[in-house]
């Protein structure tokens, strides 16, 4: 008991003095493991902004940010470990991996904590629900993005589609919604395929969709690397010409180094730098200071993630954990690297930009930057 | 009949792969009774030479034997460094050793090379198809499949007709007594590991060339693959690596294609008890190793 105390007296002590100065954003991050393609380049993009807010003085001119930063290695059982090291380390907010499966992994430690919590790139739109009143996402939910994709699917004439999904995680489930979108809509599933995450062969799988007399216009998944690549040249092979439709998780440089293969390949993302966005300016600043373009939308993600803890910080007006947490869950139209972004009226799930891109030639082409219609987003689905 | 067919040749093209795989565990137990859970780090090697150099813009034809031999030189140095010193030692001591080669290998890539998986830029032929009849096949399969004709061809010369090759089924039999016949087991056991470091560097070439990326971690799932197969077809026998291969691939691709649609969740359980199923049956494998001490049941 005497321990507990005088550790306890020593934490406090700690954390209390360095808190009036200082805002102390833990994060329990996969920068290694299979969700290093998102959180890496994530946290190059927090980084970015960090010492863009501490060169100017710090949030609001006087609070510094410091980050204490844990790799979890994309393993949920360490996820909770390094979160509730963050939380006896007494950091303000928590930044959890880009997966709602690990940052999962750490609700029990944030909300006995109080301490907000937000992932990177999660996109479940079940975590926050999960999750709690500390559980924040930092990206357009797999239901916002499915209903986009459909919708679009559905305005270019295509009226029949298959989807290839994974039940393996919440986020490979997307062409779940897909469906249910596209089906409201008056399209037609012809039918569905399920892999297992880490999948090496697709051959059964696009020679299935290849028989189907016709084929549909559409193939729809959420799958990303390396399954997505793997898919897809299976499909090609196999003869399939349907438009491919993919979400966020192949917004990386692999897509767009897959040749003749990945041509008209259409996915939805967070943001596309169209002439005088945020974003370009966004991309232009990461290549002065990385002397390379950002290879994903992560970056500005993760850029855009400060940024709403800085205005979290700001209207909380310190860096109380439960101040910073009411503020969070009220904040609208925040300026970010991608768009604006808005939580007030949401359950943690952020009202942000989706946009559709192509592959073409090699590169990213602007296909659309729709508001989806509220009315055809549907409800989370919790599996 | 042409959708079975088809099937059947992406199952040939699996198993195929599949087989090199485990034929590449097979090789290196049969003489040390190690099971080399970095054989898949091997492949991750030779994926990685791919990348390197896609990215320097070597033409295929001169990166697929770069990356081949990256494999086997990595393969024969890991013998040299990490398994020699305890060649000796129990079965567990060898298999956690080779744990450890894995991990380490994994963590010099994320750390040295990148956490994140990196494209690999391949000939556009690859993706192309053609048509048979009314079947539409892929390059990708046409060059698994000939490929691990190839590999199985040359192997069987080389184990039949080969002094090295002759001194390594010795050994597999009886290491002490082909020592007494005055066999370098210096000499068997490095070979053993440059073979399977030939098989592997084949194999990775054709995983990387369906994936078409590098991960630090992506040896995991094909060891994984080769181990069950290794089983399946009588750990320790080349001829049952071959067929645990095969039968794993076939398993796989006919399992996906015409399992109904509300039973493919479960479609790897199914196919691991299919797999459990033909052990109970053949507990020593589909073709046994006729000297490891098997179970007799």
């Amino acid at each position: 008991m005497k321990h507990v105390v005088l550790s306890t007296f020593i934490a406090a002590s700690l954390a209390m003095p360095a808190a009036a100065d200082t805002l102390r954003i833990g994060t329990a991050t996969a920068q290694t493991g299979a969700l290093a393609y998102a959180d890496a380049p994530t946290m190059l993009g927090m980084k970015m902004a960090v010492d863009d807010i501490n060169a100017a003085g710090g949030i609001g001119g006087k609070t510094k940010i410091e980050l204490v930063e844990k790799d979890v290695r994309s393993d949920p059982a360490q996820t909770s470990i390094a979160a509730q090291e963050l939380a006896d380390d007494g950091v303000s907010v928590i930044v959890l991996p880009g997966d709602s499966d690990p940052a999962l992994a750490a609700i029990g430690v944030v909300g006995a904590a109080e301490i907000p919590a937000i992932s990177t790139v999660a996109s479940s739109p079940t975590l926050p629900e999960i999750g709690g009143d500390y559980m924040f996402s930092n990206f357009p939910g797999d239901n916002v993005q499915a209903a986009v994709s459909a919708k679009w699917a559905y305005d270019q004439g295509y009226r029949t589609a298959w989807i290839v999904y994974s039940p393996d995680t919440q986020y490979t489930t997307m062409p779940l919604y897909f469906a249910d979108v596209f089906t409201r809509l008056g399209g037609k599933m012809l039918g569905q395929s399920t892999n297992t995450l880490g999948q090496q062969d697709f051959s059964a799988i696009a020679t299935t969709i290849a028989a189907q007399d016709p084929q549909p216009d559409v193939v729809m998944t959420s799958a990303y690397e390396p399954d997505f690549p793997s898919l897809l040249k299976a499909l090609r092979a196999a003869g399939v010409t349907s438009q491919i439709i993919g979400s966020d998780g192949i917004d990386s440089p692999t897509t767009f180094s897959l040749g003749e293969v990945g041509e008209g390949v259409v996915f939805t993302t967070a943001g596309f730098p169209t002439p005088g966005s945020a974003l370009e300016k966004f991309n232009k600043e990461f290549e002065a200071r990385y002397g390379k373009a950002p290879d994903t939308i992560y970056s500005a993600v993760g850029y855009d993630l400060i940024k709403v803890i800085e205005a979290a910080v700001l209207k909380a007006g310190s860096t109380d954990p439960k101040a910073i947490r009411n503020a969070m869950a009220s904040l609208e139209n925040v300026q970010g690297a991608t768009g604006t972004i808005t939580y007030a009226g949401t359950n943690g799930m952020p009202i942000r930009q989706v946009s559709l891109v192509r592959v073409k030639n090699g590169a990213r082409e602007f296909v659309a930057q729709p508001t989806p219609d509220p009315a055809l987003i549907p409800e989370p689905r919790m599996e | 009949m042409d959708l079975f067919l088809q099937q059947t040749t992406n199952a040939l093209a699996l198993g195929g792969t599949y087989a090199l795989l485990a034929l590449g565990l097979a090789v290196v137990f049969s003489i040390m009774g190690l099971i080399n859970f970095a054989h898949g780090e091997l492949m991750t090697i030779a994926g990685y030479v791919l990348m390197y150099c896609g990215i320097a813009g070597v033409p295929f034809v001169v990166s697929v034997p770069l990356a081949i031999c990256a494999s086997m030189v990595a393969a024969v140095l890991m013998e040299r460094i990490a398994f020699r010193p305890v060649r000796n030692g129990s079965g567990a001591t060898m298999l956690i050793t080779s744990f450890a080669v894995a991990m380490i290998l994994q963590v010099l890539f994320q750390n040295f090379i990148s956490a994140r998986s990196q494209a690999v830029l391949l000939p556009a032929f690859l993706s192309d198809s053609f048509k048979i009849g009314g079947m539409v096949i892929g390059v990708n399969k046409i060059v698994a499949i000939v490929a691990t004709v190839v590999m199985l061809i040359f192997l069987d010369r080389f184990m039949n007709h080969q002094k090295t090759g002759i001194a390594m089924r010795a050994a597999a039999e009886d290491f002490a007594v082909a020592r007494l016949m005055g066999i370098r087991a210096n000499t068997v056991i490095a070979g053993a590991f440059a073979l399977s470091g030939l098989l592997a560097g084949v194999a990775a070439v054709l995983w990387v060339s369906q994936r078409a990326s590098v991960d630090p971690l992506m040896g995991f799932t094909p060891v994984l693959k080769a181990f069950i197969a290794a089983i399946l077809g009588g750990l320790g026998s080349l001829r049952g690596a071959v067929a645990g291969g095969f039968t794993l691939g076939f398993i796989e691709v006919y399992l996906a294609a015409f399992l109904p649609p509300e039973l493919q969740e479960f479609r790897d359980p199914i196919g691991l008890c299919i797999v459990v199923v033909l052990l109970l049956f053949r507990p020593n494998g589909l073709v046994p190793s006729s000297v490891l001490k098997a179970v007799k049941v």
